[in-house]
């Protein structure tokens, strides 16, 4: 996964104080995986005066303090840590934890099923089945800690919906392009509805309120709404950690 | 003053440590418990939120001794009111503000030395800026998120302070032996923002995408832009006029700097907040310059906004400016604080 060629990065000021990275190429696949790449290695050597990172599907939006650092010794930076080639710095050996999230998918807890399959050419069985099938990498967390997944195999990109949802239920399992989403907390959204977990994806109340990170693997299981009220499914956790 | 000298390697003072109870006898329309906000977590999608109004916020710690980044009370409209079972140095900063101790005005901005059992009253003047912040000397019991005390309302932390509430605080505050209508405790250098009634001048950044809409720059400056009731933590919605791009080129998710000037589809500018998460699909053409973030923290329905285009370096100068006043103050109360024998948090402490 860190094989991809950034030895070309895109710098650019965003206000005062962030400067947004980009890896210019013309496949999309390629752009997408060397950002994670060079985000794991930029986090591992954050230069002095750098705050935090916000991860894009295809961007690395980098905030600094403007009273330690400059964009300029930002970019620097950025520019001498895109410039290993790929395994020629320390990458650090990374764990990669593995979900099977169990999900219903019918007509309450999916109610964009029939809609996605018509879009597709499939029967909603067939996209049941081919979300099953699929293997989700985590990319990045969005909003609320949700984790963002590639990975979708449908025969093409789903779209999302004109009119967004208002009031969606934690637990939702949300496609559109070929990603993945799982709904932490009750809210809006425009992405497709094709399910729901019976599990807290995110607890406040924990120290560390999620179990997955970026680079983690999820599969969805699917489970009749029986089967998922007797799990008695509570915080998400993963079923085997392999390096 | 029970003040005990301990035998430890660096011979530490320590004073005795107490605690005191504030009961909230009123309460605004929101009222929370807030900071500066959460560091390091937006990578994992949480914002960092905090304070609206970041330079209120720092300001009214500074003012009691405390960190920059103590867990402080933010209110937004009403009246907040409490009272301490004990005496409390406390400080009233942000929205101008009307403020009372047992009936009596007070300066806010200001240290303020509250004896036991008298009610403390904020009422802001939410015309002139929408929220207001009230440290108190000590740290303050709060459940905590990923590290802050600040709000996060789209992940259920609501931080909601209510209406009879008791609120702990552990504080070393001994009081100053005085009375408290003696005229004011110390002349500090005091950075107090303005809060003109006119319309605010903010600066803006320009971004990239100012150059997919051609005469978008004109239209702004020239323009004036009224926030709407729909704005909320998340941004600031204006009502104004914007031009959009012809193009139809796909903006895929990405992070944005807080102050960014984003245009949507419909007819209106968003400033995005502190609160935003990863936008997609609208073009971003400026970002607010870092000095004016904490005016448009204050800025609320009705208020009129007019933007000015400035250069990165002239904004980081601002800026600068205004951090070399706020180091101002912190080493100045340092001093004052300890010519009473009152100790503060040494700057560079958070």
């Amino acid at each position: 996964m860190t094989t991809a060629p950034f030895g070309t990065v895109a710098v650019e000021p965003f206000g005062d104080s962030a400067v947004m990275v980009t890896v210019p190429h013309a496949e999309q696949a390629v752009r997408r995986s060397a950002i994670v790449a060079f985000r794991d290695r930029f986090l591992a050597h954050r230069p002095h005066g750098v705050l935090d990172v916000v991860s894009g599907l295809e961007s690395l939006l980098i905030e600094f303090d403007p009273l330690r650092t400059a964009p300029e010794h930002v970019e620097y930076a950025v520019r001498l840590l895109a410039r290993w080639a790929p395994g020629d710095g320390p990458e650090l050996p990374r764990t990669v934890r593995e979900f099977a999230v169990p999900v219903v998918f019918d007509e309450e807890t999916g109610p964009d099923l029939e809609s996605v399959a018509e879009e597709v050419g499939l029967h909603p069985a067939e996209v049941v089945e081919a979300i099953a099938k699929s293997t989700f990498t985590v990319a990045l967390l969005g909003a609320a800690m949700a984790p963002m997944m590639d990975g979708l195999e449908l025969p093409a990109p789903v779209r999302r919906r004109a009119e967004p949802r208002t009031d969606v239920a934690p637990g939702a399992i949300m496609i559109a392009g070929d990603n993945a989403i799982i709904q932490p907390f009750p809210g809006p959204t425009g992405w497709r509805v094709v399910g729901r977990t019976p599990h807290t994806i995110v607890d406040i109340s924990r120290p560390d309120p999620v179990s997955f990170g970026p680079g983690d693997v999820m599969r969805f299981v699917p489970v009749t709404r029986d089967e998922a009220a007797a799990l008695d499914a509570g915080f998400l956790l993963p079923v085997e950690v392999s390096l | 003053m029970t003040t005990v000298t301990t035998a430890t390697a660096t011979a530490r003072k320590t004073v005795a440590m107490k605690t005191v109870a504030l009961e909230f006898t009123g309460t605004g329309w929101s009222t929370t418990f807030q900071d500066l906000g959460r560091r390091d977590t937006e990578r994992r999608g949480v914002p960092t939120g905090g304070a609206a109004d970041q330079h209120s916020a720092v300001v009214a710690n500074l003012l009691v001794g405390n960190p920059r980044g103590a867990t402080l009370i933010e209110n937004l409209g009403g009246e907040l009111a409490l009272v301490p079972d004990a005496d409390v140095l406390l400080a009233v900063t942000g929205a101008p503000a009307r403020v009372t101790v047992g009936g009596a005005p007070v300066e806010s901005w200001s240290p303020l030395v509250v004896p036991k059992g008298h009610e403390v009253r904020v009422h802001a003047d939410v015309g002139r800026g929408t929220r207001t912040y009230l440290a108190v000397n000590g740290t303050l019991t709060a459940e905590t998120l990923l590290g802050s005390a600040a709000p996060d309302a789209r992940m259920g932390f609501t931080q909601h302070v209510t209406r009879g509430s008791r609120v702990l605080l552990d504080t070393e505050f001994q009081g100053f032996r005085r009375r408290l209508f003696e005229p004011p405790l110390f002349r500090l250098p005091v950075p107090v923002p303005r809060f003109d009634e006119g319309p605010w001048v903010v600066d803006v950044v320009a971004s990239h995408g100012i150059h997919a809409i051609p005469g978008i720059r004109e239209v702004i400056e020239e323009a004036e832009y009224v926030v709407t009731p729909r704005s909320n933590h998340v941004g600031l919605r204006l009502e104004g006029p914007v031009l959009h791009p012809d193009t139809d080129v796909e903006i895929v998710s990405h992070g944005v700097p807080v102050g960014a000037l984003q245009i949507p589809h419909a007819d209106e500018l968003i400033v995005l907040g502190r609160y935003r998460s990863l936008t997609a699909g609208y073009p971003i053409v400026g970002v607010a310059s870092r000095a004016c973030l904490p005016l448009l923290g204050q800025a609320g329905p009705g208020r009129r906004l007019r933007f000015r285009w400035t250069d990165r370096e002239s904004s980081l100068r601002r800026f600068a400016r205004r951090e070399a006043e706020v180091c101002a103050l912190e080493h100045a109360v340092a001093e004052a604080f300890a010519a009473l024998g009152f100790e503060t948090s040494l700057p560079d402490s958070s």
